[in-house]
This record gives structure tokens, C-alpha cells and sequence, in this order.
């Protein structure tokens, strides 16, 4: 009775955001479930894998609500403070999400914030030096220091070398001039790039405005990404800072398989309880000042599925890094019981992740923007044909490429990848 | 309020042929008895310099304007020092002297005037 109850309401949300309407080119999705709030999402096909200059992407991320031809950066923060909302930009590999959140019936404004960068925005020199350019470098430091995001930045170079492989933050050497951002948002800028995604809004009062402000957006990009593929490779990297990090990781080309996620749920040591350790076959060996986290990363035409290992000492990581490879090796064969659990916290963690604001707008907005049924229906469906054999053969396939080994910390006593076992 | 940022007759005058045709001379006559551009001097380099906004103007100016303005000043000073003006034909040439840091001085005081606005709006619900 609970369950039927449940996946009916999971359906209907489903449902009710499938219907991506073309407005004027643009693809416009809308889920009203009766908030007192609104959320307004640009997504666009622009993440630094389509970059044509490293660190581009991100300058273009952190010009979203500066000056425009309508109204300047400072007036665009102070009206939208006055009208009480949250301006947001987001990047990932894919995609760069430019997000407004307000209260109802000031969506006229908002929306109009979010197009006009979109477009008329200046691109001053001077914003990039004075505002843009302090926050490149302050993000790509910070994630620089720290070793689990600067190991996982370097498996991705490792991993794919282009495209995915690209980095996303600018460094603080990238040279980014405003003519490569402009010319590079005025190749991601078009119709057919853009989608937009709105929570607490109904569907025809979004496409009105989108059709109103985005008209004068050009129609087709001529951005492109060269398809995915998998190299793998080891690196070492001296750093000082936090705890000794070693990133295993395991990449697919190809689209995401359920099996991968499985996997993922299979191994992953968050225990479903407070205070324990979890029946994760990986948290049973680990050493006490170690921790091995599993890293799942699903990408358009490729995935990448890792195990984070970090500890105090080399020694730790090293014990950890053994048990890891062990389980994982072990993986594949299982049956029955064990494999329907992996099923089901797997699911479990696909449909909550749908839930939600952020979750809604990540977990469907690609799905809207490449045009692709958009159901969580398909995606948790696809969980229940997952079976043994396909299972053992994904976990085999997927071992069996050349890993993406990353070493961050104390280089001359962290293990290399054959010491772990792979 | 005066001076070459404060307020101005020109736009008025540039405005009017009549006018135009008579300052004109007694505008370029003004210009070189002023003698900056003997000394190698643009017209923007005697902004006076010592101004918050005009500090963030100079901010803004390309790498190479900068380095254009130091080398003037460097020279202007050494040429002062020794009492002499440049040759006649190194003389800044009238179609040279160029507003290159005015604009980024109004960018500059358009913005500060826009904080004050938004610092002293008045909402109202309605």
C-alpha cells in the first residue's frame, strides 16, 4: 500500500516536468508542485568540456549577473535584493546552470535578469579584472588545495585527456581575455543550446516570458565536444596540505549504465544508520584514521567510477587501498540477495537525488536539454533489469581498461598502482 | 566642478557651426600656448590624478596605455628638468591627443553615482 502510494507520487512528478515545451527554439520545462518560492534555471551546454581555451568556461560562469546593456552588475544585485531572491551560476563538465530563485509572481524580473545575460551582456574588461578574475583564481585555488577535488581534477586529465578532460577551473596562469569570453558565450549562446527549467512556476506563464526576452538569441551554436573515449594513466603530485590521497579510478566511454551505479551502491561505505560502519564490503578492512569514499561520476558519453582513498599516514592509505582493490575485484561476483540490495540502494539514491529543487534541475535538466524523455520512470526501470550476468560482466569490462591512478601528498612513500594490486 | 572633468561649454559650442568657426582658433591658439604637447603631453595625461575615481580609471586602461603614459611622463619630467621642449617635429600632433582615460573617469563617476542612488532609493510597497 505505502509502496504504490510512493512511486505514484514519484510518477506524477515525473510527469508533470516531461512536458518540455519548444518556446521561440527554446526548450522550456516547468514543475509546479505549489511552492512559495520559485526557482528559474538557464541550463546550458557550455561546461569546460566545450571550451576552446582551458578556464574559459569558468570566466564565462562568473560573469552571469554583471553589467548588461539593461542594467549594471550593482543594480542587478540591489534590485534583486529588494525583491528578496537568490542569484546563483553553477558549472560542471557539461553544463553551466544559471539559477535565480524568488518569491512568487516576481518571476517578470528574475527572468529577465537571467536572459539578459544571455542576451546582452557587456563583457567588460575592467569586470573581468576587478570582479571575475579574483574569483577564478580564489575557486581554482581552493580546489587546488584540496587533495580529494585536485585528485579527482587530475584523473579527469588522465582519464580523457580532451573534452572531459579539460579542466574546469581557470588557473591562476590560464590568460583569459574578454574577447575569448565573448566569442565563446556568443558560440554557446543560442537557441538550441539553452534550456530553461523552472520549479514553482507553471509552464505557460515561463514560456511566455522565455519567449519575450530570449527572442533575439541566435539559433544555432557552433559549439562541439569530440566524443568521449578512455585512456587512463598514473600521476603523481607532491602537496603539503590535508590528508594523504590516492584516487583509483575505472572509466567507460559510452552512455551511463545502470550497472555502474550498482556497483556504486555496492561498495559505498555511507552507512544507512548513524554511528555505524555500514555493511559495505569496503568499510569491513579499512584501517581506523582512513577512509575510502566511492566516486560516481556519469557524464553524457561517459562515465568515471573511482575510489577515494585518504588517510593520515601513507601506511593507512596504502592498507586501505588493498582492502579497496580487493573488494572491488571481488564485486563482481555477486548473487542474489546481495546484488537486490545493491539494486535497491541504488534506486534509492536515483530517485531521491530527483527530489527536490537542485536535484530536479541536475538529475532531469540534461535529459530536457538533449532533448531525450525526461521520466524518472526510465532511469528507475532500468534498475530492475539490471541481472547477475550483465552485472559481473560490467564490473569485469570495467576493471579490465588501464586505471586512472592519482597520487596527491607525500609522493616518495604513497603507493603506486601495482603495489595496491591493480 | 571645473577643470578638464568638471563642467563643460564644449558639446554646446561643437554644437553650433557659427560658434565652432569662432573659438575654434582661439580654442588651438589656448591649446599650444598651454604647451603640453611640446613636451610630448597628452591632454588626458593632466588630469589631475590624485582622485579616488580617477585612480580606478587608470586601473582600467590596457597594459599598453599604461605604458604609453609612463613613458610620457618620464620624458616630460626629464625634458623639464632640462628647460628644453622636444624637436618641432616630435611635438604631439593634434589628431594624437587622444581622451583615452576621460571615458573610463565617466564609466568611473557613473557608476559611484549609481551606488549613491541605490544607497538612498526609497521602496515603496504597492
Amino acid at each position: 500500500m505505502f509502496r504504490t502510494s510512493a512511486a505514484r507520487r514519484a510518477s506524477r512528478l515525473a510527469r508533470s516536468f516531461a512536458t518540455v515545451l519548444d518556446t521561440a527554439g527554446v526548450k522550456v520545462a516547468a514543475v509546479d508542485n505549489g511552492e512559495a518560492t520559485s526557482a528559474v534555471t538557464f541550463l546550458v551546454k557550455a561546461g569546460s568540456r566545450y571550451q576552446n581555451k582551458p578556464g574559459v568556461a569558468h570566466a564565462l560562469q562568473n560573469f552571469a549577473f554583471k553589467s548588461t546593456s539593461k542594467r549594471s552588475a550593482l543594480g542587478t544585485i540591489r534590485e534583486s535584493e529588494l525583491y528578496g531572491g537568490v542569484l546563483s551560476s553553477s558549472l560542471s563538465r557539461e553544463h553551466l546552470a544559471v539559477t535565480a530563485e524568488f518569491l512568487r509572481g516576481d518571476e517578470p524580473f528574475f527572468v529577465d535578469v537571467l536572459s539578459s545575460f544571455f542576451t546582452n551582456a557587456k563583457f567588460t574588461r575592467h569586470e573581468l579584472q576587478e570582479y571575475v578574475a579574483p574569483v577564478c583564481e580564489a575557486e581554482s585555488t581552493s580546489s587546488a588545495s584540496n587533495p580529494a577535488s585536485h585528485a579527482i581534477e587530475l584523473a579527469h586529465a588522465l582519464a580523457f585527456r580532451n573534452g572531459l578532460g579539460l579542466p574546469l577551473y581557470a588557473s591562476a596562469h590560464s590568460h583569459i581575455s574578454v574577447e575569448d569570453v565573448k566569442q565563446f558565450a556568443s558560440s554557446v549562446f543560442t537557441k538550441d543550446n539553452v534550456a530553461v527549467l523552472g520549479t514553482g512556476i507553471s509552464q505557460e506563464a515561463l514560456s511566455k516570458l522565455v519567449e519575450q526576452t530570449l527572442s533575439s538569441l541566435g539559433t544555432s551554436g557552433s559549439v562541439s565536444s569530440s566524443s568521449s573515449s578512455y585512456f587512463g594513466g598514473e600521476t603523481r603530485v607532491d602537496s603539503h596540505e590535508g590528508p594523504q590521497t590516492v584516487f583509483i579510478g575505472f572509466g567507460q566511454a559510452g552512455a551511463f549504465s545502470p550497472e555502474l551505479a550498482v556497483l556504486n551502491a555496492h561498495l559505498s561505505t555511507e552507512p544507512s544508520v548513524k554511528w555505524s560502519k555500514g555493511t559495505s564490503p569496503l568499510s569491513a578492512n579499512i584501517p581506523a584514521n582512513s577512509s575510502v569514499q566511492t566516486v560516481l561520476l556519469p557524464y553524457s558519453d561517459a562515465s568515471l567510477f573511482g575510489l577515494l582513498v585518504q588517510g593520515a599516514t601513507t601506511e593507512d592509505v596504502k592498507a586501505a587501498g588493498k582492502a579497496a582493490i580487493a573488494a572491488l575485484k571481488e564485486a563482481g561476483s555477486i548473487k542474489g540477495e546481495e546484488l537486490q540490495k545493491a539494486i535497491a540502494k541504488a534506486k534509492f539514491t536515483a530517485a531521491s537525488a530527483a527530489e527536490g529543487r537542485t536535484g530536479i534541475v541536475s538529475a532531469l535538466g540534461p535529459k530536457v536539454l538533449s532533448g531525450s524523455a525526461s521520466t524518472l520512470e526510465n532511469t528507475l526501470s532500468a534498475f530492475d533489469k539490471v541481472q547477475t550476468s550483465a552485472f559481473s560482466s560490467a564490473t569485469a569490462s570495467l576493471l579490465k581498461a588501464k586505471p586512472t591512478y592519482v597520487a596527491v601528498g607525500d609522493i616518495k612513500t604513497l603507493p603506486y598502482a601495482d603495489e595496491l594490486g591493480l | 566642478m571645473f577643470g578638464p572633468l568638471g563642467l563643460s561649454l564644449a558639446p554646446y559650442i561643437r554644437s553650433s557651426r557659427t560658434l565652432t568657426r569662432w573659438v575654434k582658433p582661439v580654442a588651438n591658439w589656448y591649446v599650444n600656448l598651454s604647451g603640453y604637447r611640446k613636451l610630448g603631453l597628452r591632454y588626458d595625461d593632466l588630469l589631475v590624478e590624485e582622485r579616488e575615481d580617477v585612480q580606478r580609471a587608470l586601473t582600467r586602461l590596457t597594459p599598453r596605455e599604461t605604458y604609453d603614459r609612463a613613458f610620457r611622463f618620464k620624458r616630460a619630467s626629464h625634458l623639464s628638468v632640462n628647460h628644453v621642449d622636444l624637436p618641432k617635429e616630435e611635438w604631439l600632433k593634434p589628431e594624437e591627443d587622444v581622451r583615452y582615460l576621460k571615458p573610463h573617469v565617466q564609466d568611473v563617476a557613473s557608476e559611484d553615482s549609481e551606488r549613491a542612488v541605490w544607497d538612498q532609493v526609497q521602496v515603496e510597497r504597492r
